[in-house]
Order: C-alpha cells, then sequence, then structure tokens
C-alpha cells in the first residue's frame, strides 16, 4: 500500500494519531503536498459515505473532520504557493438569533474537505452580515443553519436580504438544522434544503460541483 | 379520573379514562402575554404568563417546570456555560448553551474515585467541582457550596410552593426534578469533539464512569422527589439519539447506566420519564430492554413515534410529539389532524400522553397550541 493510500485509509478509519503520524513521515520524506490533500479527501469521501449508510455516526464525522483540519494545518505550510483547487465558493453561517454550532461547523469542514472554499461568518450571522459576504466572494451557495424556530424567520429575512442586494439571481441558497423540513423552505424561500452534512455536500455539488 | 390518576394509568400502560396532555411551556408563555424572554427571570411574570396559558389555552393534565428561580441552578442539570436572554442575548432571544470543555478527560478516573469514597454524594462533588468553571463568581471547594446550595435550596423551596398550587387547581406535576443521564452529561460536559474522541479511544472509561454514578444520581433524585412529593422524575438523554451515537455505541455504552438508574428508581417507587430529544429510530429496539411500565419515552417530533409505539408500546409509556414546525407554521386543522392520529394510533390501548415534541415553539401560533389541547377532549376519550 502506497503512501497516500496508507493515509486515505486512516482517515476513513477515523484513526487520529496514525493519521497525524503518516501524514508527517510522508512531508518529512518530501510527498507531494497537494497528493496528500488529495488522499486525505478520498478517505473524508469514504467516511462521508459510511456516515450516509448509518455505518458512521455524529463522533466519527467530527473526530474525522477534526483529523483532516489537523492534518491540512501540517501540510498548507509546505504548499509554497501552490492552490488547492475548488469546486465554488460557499458562504456559511448560523441564522441570526441562534448559536447553535455543531451541525453548522461539519457542514463548513464537510464542504472544505469536498473541495469548496468556504467562508464561515460563526453563530448568530445577520441577513446583512450574509449578503454583504456573499457579495464581497461572489459565492455561489450559500447555507444558512438553524435549530430554533426563531430561526425560521431569520432565514426568511437572509433569503430577502440577499434579493434586496441583487444576488438572488447568482446564487442558490440552502437551510438545514434540526427542524427544518419542507415547509419551512417554502416559508423561507430558500431553494433547497438538508437533514444531514451529506446532504448538504449533495446539494453543493449539484448547484456548484 | 384525577388529573395524577391518569398520568399513573398510562406509565402503568393501563388504559385511562382519557388521554392527557402534558405540553412543555416556556419561551411561548412570554410571547402569548405580551412580553419578552427576559421578564420571565421575574417569577411573578412567568406565573402571570403560565396562568393565562392554562386559563385560554389549557387546561392541562400535568404541569411541566421548567422555569428556574437562579440560574445556576440549571447548571446543576446542564453543565454548561449558558447564555440568557436580558443577559448576554437580546431580551427577545432564547436561553442557549456554549459547547466548551467543563470536564477535563482526567476526570473520568476522578469520578471513579470520587463514587468509592462517597457513593451517595458524587453527583454533587462533582457538579460543585465543575460550577466554578461554570459560573465566574461562583468560587472553588467549598466556596462552591456555599454558593450554589442555597440556591438549589431556594429553588426547590418555591417549587414546592408552586406545586401545591397546581395540585389545588386539579393539576398535577409531570416531574419533581430532573436530570442529564450519566453518559449525556460527559457529553455535554467535554464538549462535542473531545467526547467524541473519548468514545474512540476510551469508551470503556466513559461507561465506567457513567454507571460508577448510580447510587448518587439515585440517592439525589430520591430525596429531591420526597421532598417535592413527585414520585416521577426526568431523565434526560439528549445526547444519545441517532443524531449524535450509533445504535451500537448506545447499547454497549448509554444504555447500561441508564438502565441500572431507571431500575434503581422503579425500585423505590420512582418512574422515569426519558426526554428522548432527536432521532432514537435506530435505538428503540435496545430501549425493550428496560423493564415495562417502569418509564415513559418522550419524543420530539424526529423520532418515528408510530415506529416507536409499534416497537416499544408494550414497555414505555410513550409522549409527544406534536412538531415544533407543525405548530409554528401549520394550521389549526393541521394540528388537529395530526393530533388525532397520534391519539388514534399512539394512544390505542392507553400508555400515551400527547404534547409538544420538546419544548413547545415560542413562536408556535396560540390557536394551533388551543387546537393541540382540544384534541384530548375530542378524540382521546377512550370509553
Amino acid at each position: 500500500m502506497g503512501v497516500n493510500e496508507k493515509i486515505a485509509v486512516l482517515i476513513a478509519e477515523v484513526e487520529e494519531d496514525q493519521t497525524l503520524e503518516e501524514v508527517r513521515r510522508a512531508l518529512d520524506e518530501g510527498a507531494d503536498p497537494l497528493s496528500l490533500v488529495e488522499a486525505l479527501r478520498e478517505g473524508m469521501s469514504v467516511v462521508g459515505d459510511k456516515y450516509e449508510a448509518r455505518e458512521y455516526f455524529l463522533p466519527e464525522l467530527i473526530l474525522s473532520a477534526e483529523i483532516f483540519r489537523e492534518a491540512i494545518a501540517l501540510i498548507e505550510p509546505r504548499l509554497k504557493g501552490e492552490s488547492m483547487a475548488t469546486k465554488g465558493t460557499v458562504v456559511i453561517g448560523t441564522a441570526q438569533g441562534d448559536i447553535h454550532d455543531i451541525g453548522k461547523n461539519i457542514v463548513a469542514t464537510m464542504l472544505r474537505c469536498n473541495g469548496y472554499e468556504v467562508h464561515d461568518l460563526g453563530v448568530d450571522v445577520s441577513p446583512q452580515a450574509f449578503a454583504e459576504k456573499a457579495g464581497q466572494t461572489q459565492a455561489g451557495l450559500v447555507a444558512i443553519s438553524g435549530l430554533l424556530t426563531l430561526a425560521f424567520d431569520a432565514m426568511k429575512d437572509t433569503v430577502d436580504a440577499l434579493a434586496e442586494a441583487g444576488l438572488r439571481d447568482k446564487l442558490k441558497i440552502i437551510i438545514g438544522g434540526g427542524p427544518v423540513n419542507e415547509k419551512v423552505l417554502e416559508y423561507c424561500g430558500a431553494d433547497a434544503f438538508g437533514k444531514d452534512p451529506t446532504e448538504a455536500i449533495r446539494l453543493a455539488d449539484k448547484h456548484l460541483g | 379520573m384525577t388529573s395524577e390518576e391518569r398520568m399513573q394509568a398510562v406509565i402503568n400502560l393501563q388504559v385511562p379514562d382519557r388521554v392527557p396532555v402534558s405540553p412543555l411551556i416556556y419561551y411561548f408563555a412570554a410571547l402569548y402575554a405580551g412580553m419578552n424572554h427576559a421578564d420571565l427571570h421575574e417569577p411573578k411574570n412567568w406565573n402571570k404568563a403560565i396562568d393565562k396559558c392554562f386559563h385560554e389555552l389549557g387546561p392541562w393534565d400535568a404541569y411541566y417546570p421548567l422555569n428556574f428561580y437562579h440560574v445556576e441552578v440549571g447548571t446543576f442539570i446542564f453543565p454548561m456555560k449558558v447564555l440568557e436572554p436580558g443577559i448576554e442575548l437580546p431580551p427577545d432571544a432564547i436561553r442557549q448553551f456554549l459547547e466548551e470543555e467543563i470536564m477535563k478527560f482526567e476526570e473520568y478516573e476522578w469520578i471513579m474515585s470520587a463514587c468509592r469514597q462517597t457513593p451517595l454524594f458524587s453527583y454533587l462533588r462533582l457538579f460543585m467541582r465543575w460550577s466554578p468553571r461554570i459560573w465566574d463568581h461562583v468560587g472553588e471547594g467549598w466556596k462552591s457550596y456555599a454558593s450554589v446550595l442555597p440556591l438549589i435550596a431556594d429553588h426547590l423551596a418555591r417549587w414546592k410552593l408552586e406545586f401545591r398550587d397546581w395540585r389545588a387547581r386539579g393539576v398535577t406535576q409531570l416531574y419533581g426534578l430532573g436530570y442529564e443521564a450519566a453518559f449525556d452529561n460527559f457529553s455535554m460536559a467535554r464538549g462535542i469533539l473531545n467526547f467524541s474522541r473519548d468514545l474512540k479511544k476510551h469508551p470503556a472509561a466513559v461507561a465506567a464512569a457513567a454507571e460508577a454514578m448510580t447510587d448518587s444520581y439515585v440517592f439525589m433524585l430520591r430525596m429531591v422527589d420526597l421532598f417535592l412529593g413527585v414520585r416521577r422524575v426526568v431523565i434526560a438523554v439528549h445526547r444519545s439519539s441517532n443524531d449524535f451515537i450509533s445504535p451500537e455505541t448506545f447499547r454497549k455504552i448509554s444504555l447500561p447506566s441508564l438502565k441500572a438508574l431507571v431500575e434503581r428508581l422503579k425500585a423505590v417507587g420512582i418512574s422515569s420519564i426519558l426526554h428522548c430529544d432527536g432521532n432514537w429510530d435506530l435505538n428503540l429496539e435496545a430501549l425493550r430492554e428496560l423493564p415495562a411500565g417502569c418509564a415513559v419515552a418522550q419524543f420530539d417530533g424526529a423520532t418515528d413515534i408510530f415506529k416507536a409505539k409499534e416497537i416499544i408500546g408494550d414497555r414505555l409509556c410513550i409522549y409527544g410529539d406534536v412538531p415544533a414546525d407543525l405548530l409554528a407554521l401549520g394550521s389549526p386543522a393541521e394540528v388537529d389532524e395530526y393530533c388525532h392520529r397520534l391519539i388514534e394510533e399512539v394512544g390505542k390501548g392507553g400508555g400515551f400522553i400527547l404534547g409538544s415534541g420538546c419544548e413547545l415553539a415560542p413562536n408556535a401560533r396560540p390557536e394551533n397550541v388551543k387546537a393541540m389541547m382540544e384534541s384530548v377532549v375530542k378524540y382521546g376519550y377512550y370509553a
């Protein structure tokens, strides 16, 4: 098994210490940093598949995303100006009035793992902040998260703010979170909703990939 | 039947005269009474708001107490830093919890040691250890006891009076006091990333510490419920749904301590209401391991409650689950239709309590809440 394949398998098996050790060793031996990133992405793709198949659950998703983040932090200084190819730009945040961030953070990391440039605005994000960042970055996708029913109005206001900024036809808007469903989608006027991170990736791939 | 007899009947999996109803109301009461959420910190405002709900939208069978007279008391149940409306948040926001590390990894071992030394008081000792990490104004060591214990005592004394008033109105209490189950407590106090790492690398330490705390959980819950005169407790299992963990992790690591707790409480005549937020579909089979007639499984709309009736309906009373989005965005006719279905299918043969899926959405439409309450009168009589 080659080093890239080994790294992909280790992160897919959510082996934190071994994955990082292998990445360090590969870098020390002069491996191509971009190929290591690709290996990590391959492994994360397996994690996503296993999550979707309900073989993995939240702990595996969260821990593998953390391993990916830690590994990228090791690799980035070796990139020497090489840039990782992106599939598109996403602006993500939790709706105004809501500070829940577990789901939003996972979606942001999974989008990064899948090759998207992600601008994470954090929690309690105002509609204007979403619109401003989407305009600045020329994002193709805005993802709004919320766990509270009070977030429904903030999601709707964000959709309206993006329209007022003249961006509604230039990007897609997805919403996600525990109580989000078809009824909430209709209320907010967004384009699609997702119940878990793999659905968010699928929606991003559909609209940007 | 009185409301208490009705509750006892369904928990014992018997058929009552009609389906009991118990909505979980807190912030909704403020909006309905024309207040903002921060106003509920003042006890007289809470009493006024919940009374208005009871008289105009009720009645209900069991009062679901969720008003904390001191925010520190909430920490005793959910070991997380909290942001409150009107304090850290705008007055119309709702209470939110921060995902930060309160519990250190080394404390799994500390818990084992504390449970060996002082089995009945390990819960108290653990939370007094954590309190200064949550609240800046709470000191370390004996100072934490001196700061927090009087607040808990005052809170319980006020609840006791409150419960007496509700009983005078013919309304029983859903529970006397509640705690987060040990496994779920650790998940909250460690933070989700740390806890994910613990489950991957040290699952046996998590399970052992959770089981070791059973004696102190039983002792604390029993003492408080004796004082309050309610023979039911809420055991919240917020982090044991399949939104968080696999059915295998639930069965091997979370369930053993939960089962031990429920069985021990049953042995002293206390029923457990398991507050099962999130999706529990894949855990339902494992819940059959709990003894029949000992507990209530409360669902919030994320679990397939109709499937739950099929799988655990002969073991546990089922409670729920009018979804938040339906109450906030639906129509009274849609709520009526859903409640009718719940009563017909989940209420078949008894063993069912109608309620909102978790806390009633603050922005629920009052006419929808009324439709939910009225449905037990329209469709809920068995004879």
